[in-house]
């Protein structure tokens, strides 16, 4: 078992005041059965004149505040500290075949299946289309185990998508990203889902942190001070699988789950409303270290 | 999209006064309905047999004693309605950049009673099971885990709304309004085409066409004995009331708005005359703010919370904070205010998943399983790929293929329809994505008369019908619809956006008609209230602006009308001193820097400075401004007021343009008199609330600025007293200065009167007066001192009334009066203050923004 502490802290900065500031936040890290969250406390400045807790549709803890007074600066500071057990020992090969995987998802049995059948379809920042499908079936040859599949499909991403901080912004979308090959962990996070929805199977987007500074002997992985974004698919007896395109891999116990969602849009960190404003500027901070 | 422009809307007085022109005339016996051309094939709505049917048989009677000619006139009667009265509806992507008038067939369509209760039924129990899907979905979902929905009808339906899951509307409705087109099939029987569930839209014109055709046709209405429509608006009143108490937010008199995405919309002119109907303020998104999780209207005099939403605006453009992020139309914080419980919106966020061509096939079963009821009003047959690809495949070509989830607006067209490559391509879309496919049987809509040409013909149908949520959890059906009718060249396509028509539809009743109206509410006491309540921001900056506007419009008029007169006349253009009086007026305006010397291009560049609609200063740009200002604000405008916008409109189309100044004179004086009637108009009939206030300070202000400029450009050089003479005619001041001081024609009187005199209702110093009551009157904090506003009004008021005009009218040794320009041009300067400082104080609004994020790397 690994703990890990975590901030994050997002500065904005107004060129002229702003009355009033609706925000969402996706900042407190899960719990599931890997990871346990022993605290998270966030830190508002100025104080919101309204806040609440609650989960969100996929199951997500939400933040929500409003800040009513007038304020040229708001800061907004994540604290969390959590325990992550390491990732069980998968076999590839022992998912079935992944056309049977995805029949079998076309008729949900069980509220778990039935939910998860919701990561099939299209979402705002994730189309699915033929291109797609025949991306990924170089990887999905008849009658390959799905996982397998899967992981050809991470490490083709990997090899053949150029990772470019300046490619592309927040709202790149997919076929923006399939024509330049290039962008960031959120870019080909989205690709890999909408090649895995575009065969009919269920895939969704998972937002997080990850640990770069590697222990003794391992590598370091791509994604420097900045939160993480990686991918999840749903194998029919086994549960949502994380799959890591950047760094071509599984999800690790080095992969902190925040929120889970049908794309980016679902789940960001930190999304807002403003009233006045002006030009303005926004800063994040991330430091993930081990205790 | 195009700016559109439009009428309002206070018919209902007509509605009072039915047409007392009885045409006394024997009957010409030229007409009968039972000689309108039949079509085979297609159920006839008034035939069975060649018989007239029952329902149709007082108005055959009554259309035979009226004859063609009588016909005619009523049919004309009826348009002119519906054209003084600016029924529009937008039309996305119109060339001629107009509204294009409602159209509406004189004929109803004729129900009787027995079939209407049993399709009533069949409408409320529909409205019911939809909801009841509704709720499930943002619910529990236990229809989909227990196998009574397949799960991808939700899950792939773009308009489901996760950011709404576990909402708990008020009162548990989700669905206050629906709404569905109708057909019916050769067998006699309606079956559902779609259902409505967003925003359901027609209501407001299906008021409208019995209210234009109850007056058109009233003997006809009244011996035909027509079910009120009346009833089911009062419903809808009863249902928002009702939820509004039950807030635990309620106020005592609740506040219901009306939300509408804006002008540009489609059917905005619906929105405006419901909410007038209805007495709801009528509201775009930027009215509203969330503030602890409630709605407030941003108002002159602060903010007043908000109870009841009736929205016709998409519920994903609702909330940019929680749903669609790049909806500039909505209210960041609504979501957060409807999870909180402290708002109705109806219908509630999320309700967009009724419209779902895909469901339609599992209602029976739904019905059956929920209600343990058989479902009285089915669809016409639809095959939805995700669970009958197969057959969808086999009977592909006779099959209408439409989108499952979304877009009602799609063509409906047959598979075999279809040219190569998008057969082929949705053909290739049912293979990989069967799920976002259906194809439904193309069914013959039913066909009914229409007055075409002086005579009948005939046309397909499509029934819209409405149901309003009722107070005891059902829903109240609308007695009637909106008949829509194909376009003669495309039967099959009944769309308004296509260029089809609409008709009244009149349900006959059992038996005597109670008078059931909106108008006069009979019994409860009603609660007096005088002056204007809850005047939105944006709307008192349209009516400051409509003021302005007004005013600059008749002043332009007046310079380019002294103008022309002059140039028409047989003086060269250099000598002419009032001609060039005009001109150096419209140079310091810096509407015309460099006036030609040579009559045809000065004539040329006069007749572009009225017409042109590439100068943005043009009289033709104002007026168009002046209309846009008047169309943000048409609720709040009276029927008559709106008569002249159109006027003014007409005025200067572009196809009445003429080629020689001499022909432009007579259209000049129409334009001025026309301004001069909307002018006394808003003087005259609007109440005296903050919204006059700001109509007439916008005016006011505008007339001041004029008059300085006016004087500035032409009376600050040695002028003769042709130049005074054009001058006082420019101002409207010439009886009053010749009957004061006969025919001397001097500076220093002209000075005082244009500027000093404060009886002269074209002074500054009258203008002055008026601005500094006006800002007095403004809402603000309660305080001692006056506001800037305050301080510069009464400044300038005081200095007009107080300086000498002999003195300020002395010439320097240069012959110039510099003394005069210096005092103009700081008199100017601090109308353009003023006028900034109101706008700052109250109209301005900062703009809603993002907050930029930050992205995963």
């Amino acid at each position: 078992m690994t703990k890990y502490r975590v901030s994050h802290t997002t500065t904005y900065r107004y060129g002229e005041p702003v009355t009033v500031s609706h925000n969402v936040l996706h900042l407190a890290p899960a719990n599931t059965p890997r990871q346990r969250v022993e605290s998270f406390t966030l830190d508002i400045t100025p104080a919101p004149a309204v806040q609440h807790t609650r989960a969100d549709y996929f199951g997500n803890r939400v933040d929500c505040f409003t800040v009513q007074d007038q304020h040229h600066q708001l800061i907004v500071r994540a604290e969390s500290v959590l325990d992550v057990e390491p990732a069980f020992a998968l076999d590839a090969h022992v998912t079935g075949a992944w056309e049977q995987m995805r029949d079998h998802l076309h008729h949900p049995q069980g509220d778990d299946e039935v939910l998860a059948s919701e990561y099939r379809f299209d979402s705002p920042m994730v189309p699915t289309g033929p291109e797609y499908a025949a991306y990924a079936a170089e990887s999905f040859t008849p009658g390959r185990a799905l996982l397998d599949a899967a992981l050809d499909l991470v490490h083709r991403i990997n090899t053949g998508f150029v990772y470019d901080q300046k490619a592309t912004m927040v709202t790149t979308t997919v076929p923006e990203v399939f024509v330049k090959r290039r962008g960031v962990c959120q870019d080909f996070a989205h690709f890999g889902i909408a090649c895995l929805r575009s065969l009919g199977l269920a895939a969704r987007y998972v937002s997080g942190y990850l640990e770069t500074q590697p222990p003794p002997g391992q590598p370091k992985l791509v994604g420097v001070d900045a939160s993480h974004a990686w991918m999840s698919l749903w194998c029919p007896g086994i549960g949502w699988i994380g799959l890591d395109p950047t760094n071509d891999c599984l999800a690790s116990d080095r992969h902190l789950i925040v929120a889970v969602g049908r794309d980016f849009t679902d789940i960001s960190p930190t999304k807002g409303v403003i009233l006045g404003g002006g030009t303005h500027e926004v800063h994040a901070v991330v430091d993930v270290s081990r205790i | 999209m195009v700016i559109r422009q439009g009428v309002h809307d206070a018919r209902l007085t007509l509605a009072r006064q039915p047409l007392t022109c009885q045409l006394v005339m024997d009957a010409p016996g030229d007409l009968d309905l039972v000689n309108a051309p039949a079509v085979a094939g297609a159920y006839d709505e008034l035939r069975d047999r060649a018989q007239v049917r029952p329902q149709w048989q007082t108005l055959n009677d009554y259309l035979r004693r009226l004859g063609a000619r009588g016909m005619g006139l009523r049919y004309e009667q009826a348009r002119r309605l519906i054209r003084e009265n600016g029924v529009t509806y937008n039309v996305y992507g119109d060339a001629h950049g107009l509204d294009r008038p409602w159209q509406l067939d004189p004929l109803p369509l004729m129900l009787s009673a027995a079939e209407w209760d049993g399709l009533a039924r069949g409408i409320a129990q529909r409205a019911r099971l939809v909801e009841t899907v509704i709720a499930d979905a943002y619910g529990t979902q236990r229809l989909l885990k227990e196998g009574g929905l397949d799960p991808a009808l939700l899950f792939a339906h773009p308009a489901f709304l996760r950011a709404c899951h576990g909402i708990q509307p008020p009162g548990g409705r989700w669905l206050h309004f629906y709404a569905a087109d109708l057909v019916r099939g050769t067998d006699g029987a309606w079956r559902v085409l779609a259902d409505r569930t967003q925003a359901p839209a027609g209501a407001g014109y299906a008021l409208e066409n019995r209210i234009v055709l109850s007056r058109a046709l009233s003997d006809g209405y009244r011996q035909c004995g027509v079910q009120r429509l009346a009833g089911f608006f009062i419903a809808m009143r009863r249902t928002l009331s009702v939820l509004a108490s039950r807030l635990k937010t309620r106020q005592d008199n609740p506040r219901i708005v009306l939300l509408t995405p804006g002008p540009y919309n489609e059917t905005y002119f619906e929105h405006a005359y419901l909410a007038r109907y209805l007495g709801y303020t009528l509201v775009e998104g930027g009215d509203l703010t969330v503030r602890d999780d409630q709605v407030f209207l941003k108002t002159l005099g602060g903010l007043h919370r908000v109870d009841v939403i009736l929205r016709r605006l998409d519920d994903d453009f609702c909330d940019p904070l929680e749903l669609r992020n790049d909806s500039t139309l909505g209210v960041a914080g609504l979501a957060a205010a409807a999870r909180a419980g402290n708002v109705v919106i109806a219908n509630a966020l999320g309700s967009g998943i009724g419209e779902n061509a895909a469901l339609m096939p599992s209602l029976p079963r739904l019905c059956r399983l929920l209600f343990n009821e058989d479902l009285t009003l089915p669809a016409v047959e639809t095959l939805w790929g995700g669970d009958a690809a197969g057959r969808l495949r086999e009977r592909f070509d006779d099959l209408v293929i439409r989108p499952a989830f979304g877009s009602v607006r799609a063509p409906a067209r047959r598979g075999g329809e279809l040219d190569g490559e998008e057969r082929e391509r949705m053909l290739m879309r049912l293979n990989t994505l069967p799920h976002t496919l259906v194809g439904q049987v193309a069914q013959a809509p039913s066909i009914t008369p229409v007055w075409s040409e002086g005579t009948f013909a005939t046309r397909s149908l499509v029934l819209r019908v409405f149901a309003v949520a009722s107070d005891d959890g059902g829903y109240c059906v609308m007695p009637g619809g909106l008949a829509r009718i194909a376009n003669e060249n495309q039967p099959w396509a009944v769309s308004f956006q296509r260029g089809g028509g609409s008709k009244d539809t009149w349900v006959l009743a059992d038996g005597p008609v109670a008078p059931v109206t909106l108008l006069r509410p009979s019994g409860a006491p009603v609660e007096f209230k005088r002056g204007g309540s809850d005047l939105p921001s944006r709307v008192a900056d349209n009516l400051y602006w409509l003021g302005r506007y007004g005013a600059r419009a008749e002043d332009a008029a007046r310079v380019l009308r002294a103008a022309l007169t002059r140039l028409a006349g047989d003086q060269e253009v250099g000598t002419d001193q009032g001609l060039q009086t005009a001109l150096r007026v419209l140079k310091h305006q810096g509407v015309l820097s460099k006036p030609a010397s040579d009559s045809a291009t000065l004539e040329a560049q006069l007749l572009d400075l009225l017409f042109s609609e590439a100068i943005s200063f043009s009289l033709r740009s104002v007026v168009g401004r002046l209309h846009y200002a008047a169309f943000s604000s048409r609720d709040r405008l009276s029927y008559d007021t709106w008569r002249i916008i159109n006027h003014l409109d007409q005025d200067l189309s572009p196809d009445v343009k003429p080629e020689r100044a001499i022909d432009a004179l007579p259209l000049l004086d129409r334009l001025v008199l026309d301004l001069a009637a909307f002018a006394g108009m808003t003087t005259e009939n609007t109440t005296r609330g903050p919204g006059w206030r700001f109509l007439d300070l916008g005016r006011r202000l505008e007339r001041a600025t004029f008059t300085a400029e006016l004087v500035r450009g032409a009376l600050v050089p040695r002028v003769d007293e042709t130049a005074l003479d054009a001058v006082l005619e420019i101002a409207d001041s010439a009886i009053t200065y010749r009957a004061r001081y006969l025919l001397s024609l001097q500076v220093p009187p002209v000075v005082d009167l244009l500027l000093c005199d404060s009886t002269n209702p074209r002074s500054m110093a009258f203008q002055f007066e008026r601005i500094a009551d006006h800002v007095a009157a403004l809402p603000r904090a309660p305080q001692a001192l006056p506001t800037p506003a305050e301080r510069l009004a009464l400044g300038a008021y005081t200095w007009v009334r107080l300086v000498d005009p002999q003195e300020l009218s002395r010439e320097d040794e240069t012959g110039e009066r510099s003394h005069l320009a210096h005092v103009l041009d700081h008199l100017s300067s601090d109308l353009t203050l003023l006028s900034d400082t109101v706008t700052t104080q109250y109209l301005s609004h900062a703009t809603t923004t993002r907050q930029p994020s930050v992205g995963p790397e």
